[in-house]
């Protein structure tokens, strides 16, 4: 364990000096008023952000500070100029992620304390909210449990991956390896635009359409049912599974699918014994991305869904929806307040973390494939 | 030598002969009893009405069994020689799979309820039903193997409809806590439909000759058939909304001279020659005609204020990372969070907005708190699109600009940028299709009430103002809760029927706003996706 | 045995090349090459008689009126610039083409007498019995024991899946037979006899090109079209290939395109030329192309003076 842990560290030292040179260098290198100038803009922009997190009304002062120095930096130093621009620019991307997690996992933490469990003698922060399925706001003993809204996640998220995976994936080969160009043409935009609806436009079809005839098809009492939701939610993500499965297959090179049909084999087999198997990381990742867009789905099952937060009895009674992480947050943010408020955020964190991961395990994946494929793309 | 043995393949085949005839028939009959499922899954069609002099049921009943025999027929004629085929000596591991699931399903319910011997037989019931159609399908020759288990299924399934044992009226009550039953009007339509996509799968690869071709035949038919439901689903959305939002949006609409609002355009004061209370009013107690327009100028707004913030922070960050940073740990990082940002559900934006900007802008509900969280929503598909049509700028333009000695910010001011344009602009549009029609941030961060006069449309422009006390500048139409609208139709849906009355047809107000809704999101698609091919084709001809 | 360019062709080739930005100068050049033309004229069966074959990318005119006869168990090489058409030609001969939604191809190709681009052809069977080898070699990302049983698994001449070895009729003896039996057909076997089960993206490129020849013998095809095999190779492993080739000629009919003039010269028995344009310049036996070619063209582009 020790030399690597070594390696590692004499890396990362290496990377820093490097880092250290390479800054000195620009320092050198630059003209001293231009680094003045970049400095002010810098620091102004810093204090800005400073500023606007402690809720200060002086928070304008530095801004407009920040926007002058920039603005004399663009005429007298353009070069250098853009160069800071851009990099705070890039460095407000990761820092917008970086806030999404401070705040809303600040905000959750009264309700995780709040929910503490005691197993073996051990006071876990947060457990009760898992291990008991009561989510009551009103009367005490007052719970705010998250099973009831996993357990519906959980069943939108495979009814939907249901439809989507297979649809998608039939779908994206049709586009990347069978559909003549004229017919690509029509339903490439047209799995585009099918991404576009606003959700609430099918949840609103849902609603009125939907639901209804569900309710009457199955004689259940009262409307919304796990089923439909994931239909319709399974709908939406379908165009995610398309497009990134379809870059996936397209990612095959032309060759290696000549090689299988000079062979004499049919499209069909070359398909599913070379494109697939090669693509299959990138495959994989399009449907990991369409269960991450599933999950996240909100205003849809709001919409469709009772927004009672118990479980089905039993739990596999899909033709009754109760609530979703999503919808709940929806449903609630109004009236709540207090440790409510902040239990919402709780199912926020649960989906944050949910899809972050699922994003991030998509990402790996494609990343792998890409290096085994090697230089051949 | 295994590979010397030609497996009667001709290299020219014939013309189309009797048997194709048929197994093209079977597959047209499959193609049929799918529309008719669909159609009856719809309510297009009566279950308990008659097509054609014929009781639903019993026609599709005698379809599923015509289409079961002739799929059987073809299989067993192949075996003994009939028919020309080019079978495989078995059908395989996906379709005894595929042959397996139905049977399991049927096998399963037939001994648990039908014959009422409970749960614990009926799974016995569904593993020999089961396991029986997989051994049927695999061991025996292809052509047998994948016509035998599914044109009994079909004929099963069929004569079932027929003999009326599952009519019009039949009801399965499941034993459940929260109580729900399987009828017909559900489970007639759901088994044809499977059954005709068995079918046809049947069929197909019975018309190709079974082997290789015929699953190639099989295969093509379900993939084409999924790619125009697709688009077939998406079509029927549209039009449906189409259909009924129109009467709702051109409620109290008049087209001629003068009959519209006055408005300034230039400076000349014109009366439009239209008038479409729906898109020109707000909701107001005198009104004849109730509208959404504070929604529309609050989406308008809306996006304008996030193509604001998302465009030139998105457009940076991929310079920076495209242009200036060295491939390696930074760029990957920032990679990865932008993706992840991508996905991240909308109502965490929302969450977000509500934790982190309100308490910063007054404490309220603001449209500026909206916008900023959809420009942050909006950002990393900036971010990655750009990048996406940085990358794809050659190299060789850098290189060749860099040789004439132009400094690096000004090659990409003059040749990166321009020729990355269009990637841009085309992802831009796109993305603001899309957040334009988001609920979920801007029901936690910008949005009031359910309905909002049209004295409240909000003016973003005329609003601003200077104050002595920091931060010196004001301007409190972006500081107020305004409406969108997707957050109108919400807030209409949860509204329900009776609060709503006050616009008068609740059920024609809603579906006009979600047309308008549809609308508008699809004409920044149809922008979009236009600018793209524009710029394509311009690409192929310089 | 040929009977090529009856007058009538010559002058639709003529106007079709009116549209041509290079019009009058290709047109005239066709005249004059045709009047030189000498038919070839070999011993033995023709295995592919290509007659008036014209090929379109839209509106780019890639082949211009070729007719030729390809005879049996023999190497046969397409030789010219790049761009003339060359890979177009061979990738008509087992209608690889097809894959490419703009080529339109007039003429008839046929092969063994049937005429392979009328309705009904299977092209499975078709591309089965006229296997390809690639320019930049392109193993399938599997091992080097089922890059060369995949073409007979998927024609169902073995079958060594789950399921046969579950019913224990698994052909993986046969398999193996196969496997040896075109590794050494290919010279590669005692190179990586020890690692079959290695993935084959991990060979050197001259080694993959052979795996990817050994794989089109697995089929045991009639005819092996090659296009540049030895271009991405260096010169050991160009070797290797062009013994491999010459061994290949006495069981099978090899049609070869290279731009290597000295390759054709060393490996084939008959060349032909196709210059600039997409025209099919001179054919004849290898020796009498190089030493004494009837159009002037040939000899400049021969002796390096173009091309």
């Amino acid at each position: 364990m020790a030399p690597v842990t070594d390696t590692q560290s004499e890396r990362i030292r290496r990377a820093i000096s490097a880092r250290i040179r390479k800054t000195r260098e620009f320092v050198d290198q630059t003209d001293p008023a231009a680094l003045a100038i970049v400095s002010v803009m810098a620091l102004s922009l810093f204090g800005a952000l400073v500023g606007f997190l402690a809720v200060s009304d002086w928070t304008i002062l530095p801004f407009v500070a920040f926007l002058a120095s920039s603005a004399v930096g663009w005429f007298r130093y353009q070069e250098e100029t853009a160069y800071v621009i851009s990099l705070m620019m890039t460095v407000s991307t990761i820092l917008i992620l970086g806030l999404i997690v401070v705040f809303i996992f600040r905000e959750s933490i009264p309700v995780i304390r709040y929910e503490s469990a005691t197993v073996y003698g051990f006071t876990v922060p947060g457990l009760r909210m898992f291990i008991q399925p009561n989510w009551d706001a009103v009367s005490p003993p007052i719970r705010y449990s998250m099973v009831p809204m996993i357990h519906g996640t959980v069943m939108v998220t495979l009814i939907a991956s249901a439809v989507a995976a297979p649809l998608g994936v039939s779908a994206a080969l049709f586009l990347s390896e069978i559909a003549p160009a004229p017919v690509r043409e029509v339903v490439k935009p047209g799995v585009e635009v099918l991404a576009g609806i606003p959700s609430i436009v099918y949840g609103f079809i849902g609603f009125t359409v939907l639901s209804p005839w569900a309710s009457d098809q199955f004689q259940t009492t009262g409307q919304g049912s796990y089923l439909f939701v994931g239909i319709v939610v399974g709908l939406m993500a379908l165009p995610t599974v398309v497009s990134v499965a379809e870059d996936a297959l397209s990612s095959i090179p032309e060759s290696m699918k000549s090689g299988s049909l000079a062979l004499g084999t049919t499209d069909w087999q070359t398909m599913t014994s070379i494109t697939l198997p090669a693509a299959f990381s990138g495959v994989s990742a399009a449907v990991l991305l369409g269960v991450g867009r599933a999950i996240g789905e909100t205003m849809a099952a709001t919409v469709m869904l009772r927004g009672v937060p118990r479980l089905t009895e039993p739990l596999v009674n899909v033709f009754y929806g109760m609530e979703t992480l999503t919808s709940i947050i929806a449903r609630n943010y109004g009236e709540a307040d207090g440790l409510q408020m902040d239990a919402l955020f709780v199912a926020g964190v649960i989906l944050f973390v949910t899809v972050l991961a699922i994003s991030v395990g998509a990402q790996y994946i494609e990343w792998r494939m890409h290096k085994r494929l090697g230089g051949e793309i | 030598m295994a590979g010397a043995t030609q497996t009667g393949g001709e290299l020219i085949e014939e013309e189309t002969t009797e048997t194709d005839a048929v197994a093209a028939g079977a597959v047209g009959l499959s193609a049929v009893l799918f529309a008719l499922a669909v159609a009856a899954l719809f309510e297009r069609i009566s279950l308990t009405g008659a097509i054609a002099g014929v009781r639903t049921v019993t026609l599709l009943g005698g379809l599923l069994t015509a289409l079961g025999v002739a799929v059987v027929a073809f299989g067993v004629g192949s075996r003994f020689g009939y028919v020309r085929t080019d079978p495989d000596p078995s059908a395989g591991l996906v379709a005894g799979f595929g042959a397996a699931v139905p049977w399991v399903v049927i096998g399963g319910g037939v001994v648990s309820e039908t014959l009422g011997l409970g749960p614990t037989i009926g799974v016995i019931g569904a593993v020999v039903a089961g396991g029986t159609a997989f051994a049927v399908t695999v061991l025996p020759r292809e052509d047998v193997g994948s016509t035998l288990p599914l044109g009994s299924l079909l004929a099963l399934i069929g004569l079932v409809f027929l003999t009326g044992v599952i009519g019009p009226e039949w009801v399965w009550e499941l034993d459940w806590a929260q109580q729900a039953s399987i009828t017909a009007g559900f489970l007639v339509p759901t088994a044809t439909l499977f059954s005709a996509l068995y079918g046809g799968w049947a069929s197909a690869k019975a018309y190709g000759g079974f082997g290789a071709r015929g699953r190639h035949m099989g295969a093509y038919v379900l993939v084409y058939l999924n790619a125009l439901s697709i688009i077939a689903f998406l079509f029927v959305l549209v039009a449906y909304v189409v259909v009924q939002g129109v009467p709702g949006l051109l409620n109290g609409a008049e087209f001629g001279f003068g009959t519209g609002p006055q408005t300034t355009i230039l400076g000349v004061s014109v009366t439009l020659p239209v008038s479409v209370p729906f898109v020109m009013n707000g909701v107001a107690l005198f009104n004849d005609f109730q509208g959404v327009l504070p929604a529309i100028v609050g989406t308008i707004w809306l996006v304008i204020g996030a193509v604001l913030l998302a465009v030139p922070l998105g457009v940076g960050a991929a310079v920076f990372l495209t242009e200036y940073a060295e491939r390696g740990r930074f760029t990957q990082v920032v990679e990865v969070a932008t993706n992840g940002l991508w996905s991240t559900p909308s109502i965490v934006f929302g969450l977000f907005g509500f934790a982190f900007l309100i308490p910063r802008f007054g404490n309220g509900k603001s449209l500026l708190s909206g916008m900023i969280t959809l420009g942050f929503m909006l950002l990393p598909l900036v971010v990655i699109t750009s990048r996406e049509a940085m990358l794809s700028v050659p190299d060789e333009y850098r290189d060749a600009s860099a040789a004439l000695g132009v400094s690096k910010w000004q090659t990409i001011r003059s040749v990166v940028l321009p020729a990355a344009l269009p990637g841009v602009v085309t992802g831009v549009i796109l993305g603001v299709g899309r957040i334009a029609g988001e609920t979920a941030p801007i029901l936690l961060t910008m949005a009031g009430g359910t309905f909002v006069p049209g004295s409240q449309t909000v003016d973003v422009l005329g609003s601003f103002q200077f104050t002595s006390a920091p931060p010196f500048v004001a301007n409190p139409a972006l500081l107020e809760a305004t409406s969108a609208l997707p957050y109108q139709l919400y807030a209409l849906i949860s509204a329900g029927v009776g609060a709503s009355s006050n616009v008068g047809d609740a059920d024609a107000f809603r579906w006009a706003t979600a047309l308008i809704l549809l609308i508008i999101v699809l004409s920044f698609y149809a922008i979009g996706i236009a600018t793209r091919y524009y710029f394509r084709r311009r690409l192929r001809h310089t | 045995m040929s009977e090529n360019q009856n007058p009538q062709t010559q002058t639709d080739t003529a106007t079709t090349g009116t549209d041509q930005p290079l019009t009058t100068t290709t047109g005239e050049s066709v005249e004059q090459t045709r009047d030189e033309w000498r038919e070839y004229e070999f011993e033995g069966e023709s295995k592919m008689t290509v007659e008036n074959l014209d090929v379109y990318y839209g509106d780019d005119h890639a082949l211009k009126d070729v007719s030729m006869e390809i005879p049996e168990q023999s190497v046969t090489a397409l030789i010219g610039p790049s761009g003339c058409g060359k890979s177009t030609y061979l990738r008509c001969l087992n209608r690889m083409n097809d894959r490419i939604s703009s080529a339109r191809i007039d003429g008839t190709v046929r092969f063994d007498g049937q005429d392979i681009y009328q309705d009904g052809v299977n092209l499975v069977e078709l591309r089965k019995r006229v296997g390809m080898v690639f320019q930049s070699p392109n193993p399938f990302p599997k091992s080097i024991r089922q890059n060369i049983a995949y073409g007979p698994e998927k024609h169902g001449d073995l079958d060594t899946g789950l399921l046969a070895r579950l019913l224990n009729r698994s052909d993986e003896e046969e398999r193996d037979r196969l496997v040896e039996r075109c590794l050494r057909d290919a010279a590669l076997w005692d190179e990586v006899n020890d690692r079959l089960d290695d993935n084959a993206l991990g060979l050197s490129g001259g080694q993959q090109q052979r795996l990817c020849i050994a794989r089109c013998l697995s089929v045991d095809p009639e005819i092996i079209l090659m296009d540049e095999p030895a271009s991405a190779l260096d010169p050991i492993a160009t070797a290797k290939i062009e013994d491999l080739i010459e061994d290949l000629s006495e069981e099978y009919t090899v049609v070869i395109v290279t731009h290597n003039m000295q390759q054709a010269a060393r490996i084939s028995d008959q060349t032909a030329v196709f210059l600039t344009g997409g025209e099919l310049v001179e054919y004849g036996e290898t020796d009498q192309v190089f030493e004494d070619p009837n159009s002037e063209r040939v000899e400049d582009y021969i002796s390096g003076k173009f091309g």
